[in-house]
Parts: C-alpha cells; structure tokens; sequence
C-alpha cells in the first residue's frame, strides 16, 4: 500500500532532545557543571546542538564514557536501565547524524578519478582488450561509493601501475603478425583420464604386493629386502591401499562408462578434474569450448552441473579458479553437446579445468570420500560423464582489430613517419580525453617520446605505443575534468561533459559516438533527448554495469565475500551458487529497471529472476539455461524479493550460523532507511555463556543486559529474527541446528525450535517471516528514500549530505507520481539540475 | 559473458615482481658507507608490528598490582618467557580519537580523529614509521618497506592499504604476500645496466610530458578540485624522487642476506606466512635495505591456519568455549611468533658484531584492546634502539596517549620530533 501523501521526511536533526537536560542535571552536574568541571568537563554549558566540531567532539567523549561504564563513576547514582537506554539511543543518533552534517560537502562535486571498474571498462572501450586490473587499489569506500570523487585518491604506485596496464594493454591490441590460425583441438576423455587412473592403481597394487610378499615370510626377513624401510613403512603403505585402491578399481574395473569416457569422480586424490590444455602459446582472445556429456541415471539433479574454468598455478588437485557452471541435461546414452563461449585473457593458464560442480575446496571432496568409504562404498556416486572435449579458437571478428585500425587510422602499408605517428598521436589522445582536445604542447611533448624510441631503433609501431601508454596515465585521462571559470566553484555542464557524465553513471564507461555526436550538436541538453539517451543507455547490457557496481555497494554486499562457508553444513551453496546467488540480485534490480516495476518489488514480489542452477537451489522445477530469467514463485515458497534472496540471507551469516544482528541492521540500513550507528567501543563485555550448543534467540538476549547494547539491539535483533528460518546459505528450515564440528566431523548436534516472531523498531509486530516480509512491504517509502539517497551519492559522485533533502523530496515526488517505478528515479535524478552542474 | 570475463581475467600480478621504483640511496653514502661500515656504529631501526583484532583480556594482560620487573606473565604471553627481561609490557595507553571498533591500524600509528577535516568524512595523518623514514630512508635503497596480508579488513585492521599513512595522511600500498616482499628485496635485475640508465630517462621524458597535461587540466579547476589535482603532482614528484634514488642505487646490486633466504613459493597462509615474513623483516634490516618497517599482520589466516572453522571477527566476540578457545589459542601462536622474530634479532649480528636486536626499536600491539575495546591498546616494546628500559611491566596513567609510546621511539632513535599525533610528552618510564 501505497499512501497517499508523501510523509514529510523528518528534517534530519542533530539536536539532542531536551527532556535530556534534566537526566544530565540529576546524573553530571554534580561533578561537571559551570562551577564544578571536574576533569575540566562542563555539560551545563554544552551545546545541546551537535552540529558544531567542538561540540559533537565533546559529546562523543560524553558518549564514550557512559558505553564504557566509566561515568557515572562506581559510587554514584546510576541511571536506570530505561534511562540509559532512551538517553544512548537519541545521543548516539545525533551523533552519526551531526557528523553527516559535518562531513557535508555542500553539494560541492570533488573532480573524479575513474575508479577500477570504470577504467577496465574505458581501457576496453578504447582498445578492446581486457586487461588484469587487481594490482589497482579497488577504491572500496567504506560507508560510500567508489563514485565519489572526494575518497578516491591516487598515489605514485598507482600512477606506475597505470602505465604497466597501459602498455600490456597496447600490446595485446596491437598485433602487427599475421592472423592467427583458428585451431580445433578435440581430445577424447577417456583416454588421459583411464591413464592417470591406472598409473596411480598400478602403484598401490604393487606396493600392496610387495608388502604381501613380506608378510608371507612371517618376519623371517627384513622389510628392507622388500623395498620398505621398516615394518612401519609396509603398514603404510598397506594402509593407502585399502583406503584408496578399492575406488581406483571401481573406476577402471567397476564403471564401464569409463570405457568410452571420462566418469567425473571423487576418489581418494580428491575430485576429478578432467584437463584439456590448448597449446601455451596461444593468444589471448575468445575461444568456444565444447564438452559432450551426459549424467548417470538416478544421480542427484544438483550433481548434474559442470564447472569451468582454468587451472591456477599454485592449485591442488580437485580446487580450481571457477568460472562457470552450465547444467548436462543429456543422459549418457543420449549425451548433450554443451558449448560454452570463453575468453582466454593473456595472463591467463592455458589449461581449461572441467569438474562435477562441488564446494572448490579440497579438504570437502575428501570428507565426500571418506564418508563414502563409512557407507561401505568404493567412491562417492558418480554423476557425470564426458565422452569428449573441444576447444576452438582463437575466434577473431576482425583482423586487424576495430580498436587497432581505429588507432593506425591508414593502416601500416602507408608512410610510417613522424607525421602520421603525430596523427596517430593527436587522434588517441582526443578520444582517450572523452572529446577534449589536448594541449599542443602536450602533444610535442608526446610525439618526442615517440622520436626518442625511433632514434633507439625501436619499430614504428612499438615506438607509437610509448606516448599511447603515456596518454593512459595522464590526468585528462584518469580524471572526468570539468574545469570552472577563475574564483567560481559551480556552473552549467557544457554537453560533452553531461554525456561524459551519464555514461559513467549508466554505463560506467565513455559515452558512445551517439551520445558524443548528440552532445556535439546541442542535442542532448534537451530533456526530452536526454530521457530518450537514458532509456537507451539502461536497455543496452552495457548498463548492468551500473546495476552491479551500485548494487555491489548500496547492499553492502561485499559480506558475501566474507566467509568460505562450511561445506559439512552447506554442501551446496559452493562457489557456483554463490555467483548464482549475487547475479540474482543484479539481475533483480535489472528486471525491476528494465519493466519500470515498482521498488517495493524487492521486499515482496511473486516473481525470481534465477537461472537453472538457482533454481534447482530453491527447489524450483524446469527451469531450464545458464541465463536468467523471470520465473513465476511457487505456491508455499518463500521466495520473491530480496528478503528471502540467498546472497542476501547468507551475508547475514559467518558461513557456519545465520546472524539475526546482520541480517536485522541489513533491513534497517537497506529496506527501512534507518542504519543503526556504528558498534559503540569499550562497551562492558557481555556475561559468558558456558553451554557449547545455544541458541541465536539465547545469545542474542544478552544484548538486552546491557543498555549500551540493548538501545540498537533492541530494534535490529527482532527483525533479524523474523528471518531465522532461514539458514546460513537462506534455505528454509524449521529448526535451528547447532553443531560442533572438529576437523570435519560433527561431533554433537543439537536442535532448537525457531520462535520468528518479532516486531519492527516503530511497534508493528509480526509472527512469521512472511507477516514480517508484508510489514515491511507496507514500507516502500523507507526504502525508496534509502535508494533515493545512494543514487544521488553513487551518480553525483559525492557524499549524500543534507543539503541534498530538496533534491531528494523531488525525485521522490517524481517517482512517486510513477508508482515508484525505478527507473523513474533514475530519470528524475539525470532531469534534475543538480546532475547537469558541476 | 561477465561471468568469464571476471574469472578469466586473473592477473599473474600476485606472483610478479612489482617494478623496482621504491628503490634508492644516496650515491656518496654507498660508495662511503660499504668502506666506512665497519668503523661505524650499525644504524637504528624502527620496526612497528600490528595484529588487528586484539587480544584476550584475561589471559594477555598482566596482573596491573604486579608492576615493575617482578610481575608473572600471564598465559597468552607464557611464550616469550624466554625474553622476559628483554621487553616492557605497557598498559593503559589509548588513542582518544579511536571510536571505530573494528579499526585496529588505520589509526594506531597515527593517533588522528577520523572527523578533523570538515566536509570529509575520513581524515588520516603521518604515522609515526613515516616520521622516522623521513631521516632513516636517506641511507638505504628502500625509504621504508610496508608488509601486510591479504583481506586486511578481516584481520580487524579497519581501512588503509598498510599501517602506514604518508604526510598528507593518505595510505602507503603494502606488499601483502611473501613473494612480492623476496621479489622486492632480493631478486637480481636482469636487465643490463646501460638499458636500465636509459629507462630511467625516459621515465623522466614520461614524467615531463605527463605533467605537461596536468598542468592544463590545472588550468579553471575550482579550488576543490585543484586540491585534488594535488595528489597528481605529489605522486609524480614522489616518482621523481625515487628515480633520482634509484639512479643513486643503480650501480650497486641488492644486498643479499648472509644466511641464504629460501624464496617463497606462494601459498603460504596464516603462521607460516607470519614465519616467512618475519624472516623476510630480519633479512631487510640486515642487509639493510631498509631502516623502517611496519608490518600489518594476518590474524584470520593464522586462526585457520591453527584449525579455527570461525572468522576473525567472531573470535573476537568471544563467549567461553569454542571462540575464547581460539582468541587464546590465536594469543599464544602470536606471542611465539613475536618470540621467533626476537630470537631472530638476537641472532643475528651486525658487522660490528653486535646483535641486530640492539639496533630496532620493535613495537607490537594493535588499537583494539580486545572485543569492541579500544582503550588499554596492547603495548609490547623491545629491542635496544630507542634505548628503552625493558623488562618492566609499566602501568601508566589511564588514556595516556599511544603517541606519547611513538614519540618516546622516534626520539629515542635520536629523531628530534617535538610531537606526533595527539602525544602530551615522553613515556617517561621508559626512558
């Protein structure tokens, strides 16, 4: 539901209440008011207005001492536990918020560095290559986006790695040899895979024999004579045996798929890795990979999925770098040609890894075996089989590339001197520069460089790449420059700089020729254009770009990375579903964008966008394809919205329990728009807990002892608790299952009943997690608000800051008008006149 | 299509060797200081170690009646029994500043107030490492080296991209692996000298012509914005020095420790690293490649590495049981480790003979006192090169500034700093 008025937002406020004042008087006044100042410490003249350096310096002490229990001092009168409560809670609010209005930038847009995506993305844009950006500082900002001009800095190693990525990048655009050869390399599975097998079940039988042959001469002789050097080496020996020749056996001897293909099993080593190595000198570049696979009758369909993706060097066996997973949806008599498009970057190992999807870690497909070996199995059941892999590639478009005839304009059968090389030059540098022409003395300066490495015998085109490299590590470059008139601080973008601008917002890339010619012929300062350039900038792919990046941060969702999650408790939510699980969100967002659907669509909506593997995690039948789509929620499932979304649920985690105090500030901070300030330090420490199995509901209560935690706690832990049944990995349950595990095996259990009731901060209550989810659904406006605000922040490129309450109110009056459609904000934001100043 | 790109664009860049820039040394030291060393006393060393999350109260801390020489070590210090008489154990120093309580370096070295700067809502300034390199860094080829590891934030160690922060207060980028340390410290330059003289001049061509376009792009930028262009033409002038250092160095190979030095394969994680990269910290100092080292270790790593299922963080927040187990376990590992690096120092000998360890002046400690603690900073000082006086358990005053902790070491390596930080004066106990 949707009110009818927009509720004022509350004026934001950093001054202290003052029903306070009497709390103060009756508590500190003794010892610090005007006469008094013990300590040097007066509150009776303290400002109950925060907004001031001295004064919020001066509270936040006030605030230190009474969350370390410091004040008042032991002996004196102490607050009640309500008191301190309702007084901690108003103090440490108007503490965060007097410091977003310190920290204010006055609408002020710092000038922006191209963080590390963007400039990934602009080097493709300008040499279509792809280029290893992590020796970049990944401009993370926390509590803000890697937008904002202000947090991002730059220092010299930066500069020096902007000048390495350069000139890998000029390399590898630049070829000047002849088309590489497009080669097809097929290997038959079973042929390395029945080799490697063998070899290693050879070793073990002869071992086993050997020590057999002892063991007949019942100690007569020394084990020495056998080869082993003790009766302890033979036990060994005999030991690895029994433990890993039975599933060796049952690959070569008890499989007969193995005859004619590759069985995808664990065994002993760890999981299967079937390898296909394309030679080591090959290109970088796009490559289809096909496998020809089907899976074992009766296997789980979870098993049925294959990932990719190529060998690190320092990997063990059975743990690879991941990089897809595509379903086999052919049985082994009737298999599927999968064919999966790849790209191969330079730095890149040419060996392509295949596995049965599992968790990528070692030590879990050990334990899978070992289990099996407790059920009296030779090995884990099979689930899949290849007959046969294909690789095929280079696959080039253009020859030379459409980035590199860009550059060498008339191409290199022409007079390669200095002129052309000035051209060639002069051309780079205006596209590099985003359309602003360069300085000519610049220029002189650039094609010096290019003189200098031809006087060294360096090749024409070698010697052009010098000052192209240089050209990517120069500020006009690095930086979106929109330089004011002399003493001014603000003015009217001229429209190439708003095309610069909504690109990166857009598309977090350079303007494409339409947007530049648009932007060339005043065009685009219309704003019935710059709405038509705004639809189509958001329906082209290139915008998930943005989806992602903002979406990444305004969901603080780089907890997702934070954890390896047990693989004994969650043998499912492995890397692959874990990616799955992140692009739903992006892909969400996507949808909800592309339809103009209402925000509120992601607390509550009877609708997924999941892929086939996600699918197949929520217990979703016949969804079929690696891409994603939307797919109509199930009768009785819980799913639909970002609330019962898996990434969501499991950064709400440790990887092991689910954490109601995460997850419930993550619905405060991100759906209601109220984000609890940050964990107070020097806080008592809570009374222990001796028992090894509690309950989340149990140890969160100990927040409720203390006031200091109690005044935030009490409002995040019950919405947190509205999502308990949902486990770590955000599936269902019904219970809460405590475990404690020692090296991989739980060593005792025990299970607790889930109470989901709750209530939200302003007094709503709820019993479950679907009454809660309608709660919160009746609070769109929170959300939108919270959304409102990072937009502004992530497009605007600076802090969101008080100064911004009118611009908000318009995009929200806007949008609003439009059922909160989200591409409307998007819309009300680029028409607003904020985002056309600098 | 993302998916691929992501993933199939690793860098190799972990296992790289990152450019010899930081390189440099006055030329005329070189040539003087090779023939004069033995004559003279071996240089002074500061060395500042920080370990994120802090520690276990209970069981770290000593008894604060017990102070002096006579005190017991408690538990999660029993490992450095060995070295008891040769460290000061200081408690009650804080930065006041500190509110973050998942920050453990960003301001440990620094004592700054997050909010100082109006409309920013992050500031930093100099640490204290960085005051000392400002002298130390003249006489070796490394101004100072920054170590840490991998997913600091993890660790407990709050933003930044080591403990140190440079004079405008923005972080210093740290080699966060083994490997890259060993590649920057000690492999050879394959590249011949004439064709490494004339890299460096066309890096200065680089530099000119790069500021050519700064300075029009400086040209009708707001005052703000030129602020921010400031950053531009200190990293290019921050270049400009090292290169004139390293064409300083560029004659003299790199000094290559006494005792080989195995180079790391990669993969090295939790206590192993540590170990790894404590052996790499010894054999710096002792070829002395570098006066200044801050080192921003790994804290969850190393509780994996001990068979810990928890993160750093719920250590952290311990109950009894399965998380206060690994916070001690976690104390102890440190402490023993702290003890293989002093036994190290110990070990090994300047040419004048004298032990390494006389000549650092080595702090160990984090901001964050333990859980959401940030008052009572663990504080261990030792080594002989701020002339310190050790083997005492010192309590002093409640809040003492930690600044007044890097003073006292700045001056006592024979520095005249008036301040630093918030400092209020030298410890004076220890002196």
């Amino acid at each position: 539901m949707i009110c009818d008025c927009l509720p004022a937002q509350e004026a934001p406020t950093a001054v202290l209440p003052s029903k306070h004042h009497a709390l103060l008087k009756k508590y500190c006044f003794e010892c610090h008011d005007a006469d008094t100042q013990e300590g040097g410490v007066n509150l009776a003249e303290l400002s109950f207005d925060l907004a001031t350096m001295e004064s919020a310096e001066s509270w936040q002490k006030v605030l230190g001492v009474i969350n370390a229990g410091e004040m008042p001092p032991e002996e004196e009168v102490q607050l009640t536990r309500d008191e301190k409560t309702g007084f901690l809670d108003d103090l440490s609010h108007r503490i965060v918020v007097a410091r977003s209005i310190l920290s204010d930038s006055g609408g002020v847009i710092t000038m922006r560095r191209l963080n590390r995506r963007e400039y990934a993305n602009t080097i493709r844009d300008l040499l279509g290559v792809e280029v290893g950006v992590e020796g970049l500082p990944d401009d993370a900002n926390p509590g803000g986006f890697d937008t904002s001009g202000g947090s991002l800095f730059l220092s010299s190693d930066q500069f020096e790695k902007y000048l390495e990525i350069a000139h890998t990048a000029l390399d590898l655009a630049i070829a000047t040899g002849p088309r590489p050869r497009v080669q097809k390399i097929r290997r038959q599975c079973e042929i390395p895979a029945n080799n490697v097998i063998k070899k290693r079940s050879d070793k073990l039988l002869k071992q086993y024999n050997k020590a057999q042959r002892w063991r007949q001469t019942k100690g007569k002789k020394s084990p020495t004579e056998f080869g082993f050097i003790d009766s302890d080496r033979v036990k060994f020996e005999e030991g690895l045996y029994k433990n890993q020749f039975p599933s060796f056996d049952y690959y070569l001897n008890g499989l007969p798929q193995t005859k004619t293909g590759a069985v995808l099993l664990t065994t002993f080593g760890g999981a299967f890795l079937d390898t296909t190595t394309v030679p080591r000198n090959s290109v970088a570049g796009k490559y289809l990979l096909r496998v020809r696979a089907g899976y074992f009758p009766g296997s789980p369909k979870h098993h049925r999925f294959l990932e990719f993706g190529n060998a690190e060097t320092d990997a063990r066996s059975g743990e690879f770098f991941v990089a897809g997973c595509r379903e086999v949806t052919g049985t082994i008599e009737d298999p599927s040609i999968l064919e999966i498009p790849i790209t191969i970057s330079d730095e890149a190992s040419r060996e392509i890894v295949l596995r049965q999807r599992l968790p990528n870690n070692r030590d879990a497909h050990r334990l899978d075996f070992r289990d099996a070996r407790e059920a009296k199995k030779p090995a884990p059941d099979p689930a899949l089989w290849l007959d046969w892999v294909e690789i095929e590639g280079p696959l080039i478009d253009h020859w030379p590339s459409v980035p590199q005839q860009k550059i060498f304009f008339s191409g290199l059968n022409t007079k390669l001197d200095q002129a052309y090389a000035r051209k060639i030059i002069q051309r780079f540098a205006s596209r590099a520069f985003r359309g602003k022409p360069p300085a000519i003395r610049y220029i002189n300066k650039l094609v010096a460089l290019y003189t200098e490495r031809r006087a060294e015998g360096v090749s024409f085109v070698d010697a052009v790449k010098a000052p192209l490299a240089v050209i990517l590590a120069s500020p006009s470059f690095l930086y979106l420059v929109e330089p004011v008139g002399p003493g001014q601080a603000t003015r009217e973008l001229t429209n190439d700089e708003l095309a610069v601008r909504l690109s990166y917002f857009l598309w977090s890339a350079p303007p494409d020729g339409g947007l530049l010619s648009l932007a060339k012929s005043g065009e685009l300062g219309k704003p019935e254009v710059l709405i038509q350039q705004t639809d189509r900038l958001l329906d082209n792919p290139r915008s998930l770009e943005f989806i992602s990046g903002f979406a990444h941060q305004w969901l603080n969702m780089d907890r997702l990375d934070f954890f390896q999650f047990n693989s004994r408790l969650f043998n499912q939510f492995d890397d692959s579903v874990k990616e799955a699980a992140r692009q739903e969100v992006y892909q969400t967002i996507n949808t909800l964008i592309r339809a103009n659907d209402p925000i509120g669509k992601l607390i509550r909506s009877d609708f997924v966008v999941v892929n086939d593997l996600l699918a197949n995690y929520y217990g979703i039948d016949g969804i079929q394809g690696h891409a994603f789509k939307k797919v109509k929620v199930p009768q009785g499932s819980p799913r639909g919205g970002l609330l019962a979304a898996a990434a969501i649920l499991a950064m709400g985690s440790d990887g092991e329990r689910s954490s109601p105090v995460e997850r419930g500030a993550w619905v405060m901070r991100n759906i209601l728009n109220d984000p609890p300030p940050p964990a107070p330090a020097n806080v008592p420490q809570l009374s222990r807990i001796e028992e090894s199995h509690v309950s989340a509901r149990k140890l969160q209560k100990l927040h409720m002892e203390e006031p200091q935690c109690a005044q935030c706690h009490r409002k995040i832990d019950p919405i947190g608790f509205g999502l308990e049944n949902f486990d770590a990995a955000g599936q269902w349950r019904d219970k809460e299952e405590t475990f404690v595990i020692k090296r991989g095996v739980v060593k005792s259990r025990k299970s607790f009943k889930i109470d989901p009731s709750g209530a939200l901060p302003d007094g709503a209550t709820f019993d479950s997690f679907v009454e809660m989810r309608n709660e919160l659904a009746k609070r769109e406006m929170d959300l939108a608000q919270g959304f409102t605000q990072a937009l502004i922040e992530y497009g605007l490129g600076r802090p969101y800051g008080f100064s911004d309450y009118d611009l908000s109110e318009e995009i929200l009056e806007k949008a609003k008008v439009e059922k909160f459609g989200m591409r409307e904000f998007i819309h009300a934001l680029i028409q607003s006149k904020q985002f056309r100043k600098k | 299509m993302n998916e691929q790109r992501r993933t199939f664009l690793r860098s190799a860049t972990a296992l790289v060797a990152l450019p010899l820039m930081e390189s440099s040394g006055w030329k005329r030291f070189t040539s003087v200081a090779s023939a004069t060393a033995s004559l003279n006393a071996p240089p002074k060393r500061m060395v500042c170690l920080g370990f994120g999350w802090g520690v276990t109260r209970e069981s770290w801390y000593p008894d604060r009646n017990q102070v002096g020489a006579d005190y017991e070590l408690p538990a999660g210090l029993q490992p450095l029994a060995k070295h008891k008489n040769d460290m000061t154990v200081i408690q009650n120093l804080s930065n006041q500043f500190s509110t973050e309580a998942h920050w453990g370096s960003t301001f440990y070295l620094t004592g700054a107030n997050r909010y100082a700067e109006p409309g920013q809502s992050f500031h930093n300034s100099i640490s204290a490492d960085q005051i000392a390199a400002q002298s130390f860094g003249r006489e070796t080829r490394f101004t100072s080296l920054q170590l840490g590891c991998e997913k600091a934030a993890n660790s407990g160690h709050g933003p930044g991209l080591s403990m140190s922060w440079n004079r405008e207060g923005k972080p210093i980028a740290g080699l966060d692996n083994p490997v890259d340390v060993y590649s920057k410290l000690f492999s050879g330059e394959k590249t011949p000298l004439a064709q490494r003289q004339a890299l460096l001049k066309q890096k200065r061509s680089v530099l000119d012509t790069v500021m050519e376009d700064a300075k029009s792009v400086e040209r009708g930028l707001s005052k703000n914005d030129t602020n921010k262009l400031t950053e531009y033409f200190q990293s290019i002038r921050d270049i400009e020095n090292r290169l004139s250092k390293e064409e300083q160095w560029l004659e003299v190979p790199k000094a290559q420790p006494r005792e080989e030095i195995q180079e790391p394969v990669g993969g090295d994680r939790g206590a192993d690293e540590l170990k790894v990269m404590y052996d790499l910290l010894v054999a710096a100092l002792q070829v002395d490649a570098t006066r200044v080292i801050t080192y921003r270790q790994p804290v969850e790593s190393l509780i994996k590495s001990l068979g810990a299922t928890i993160t750093g963080h719920n250590m952290s927040h311990y109950t009894s049981g399965v998380r206060k187990a690994v916070s001690e376990t976690r104390d102890r590992k440190q402490s023993e480790l702290f003890g293989y690096l002093i036994d190290k120092l110990k070990s090994t000998r300047e040419s004048d003979g004298s032990r390494l360890f006389d000549h650092v002046a080595l702090s160990y400690g984090s901001n964050i006192n333990s859980i959401h603690y940030l008052t009572n900073c663990p504080t261990i000082v030792t080594g002989g090169g701020a002339g310190f006086k050790l083997g005492q358990h010192l309590v002093v005053e409640k809040d003492t500034p930690l600044c007044n902790l890097w003073l006292s070491t700045l001056q006592g390596l024979g520095l005249s700093a008036k301040s630093h930080g918030d400092s209020t004066g030298v410890i004076k106990e220890l002196i």
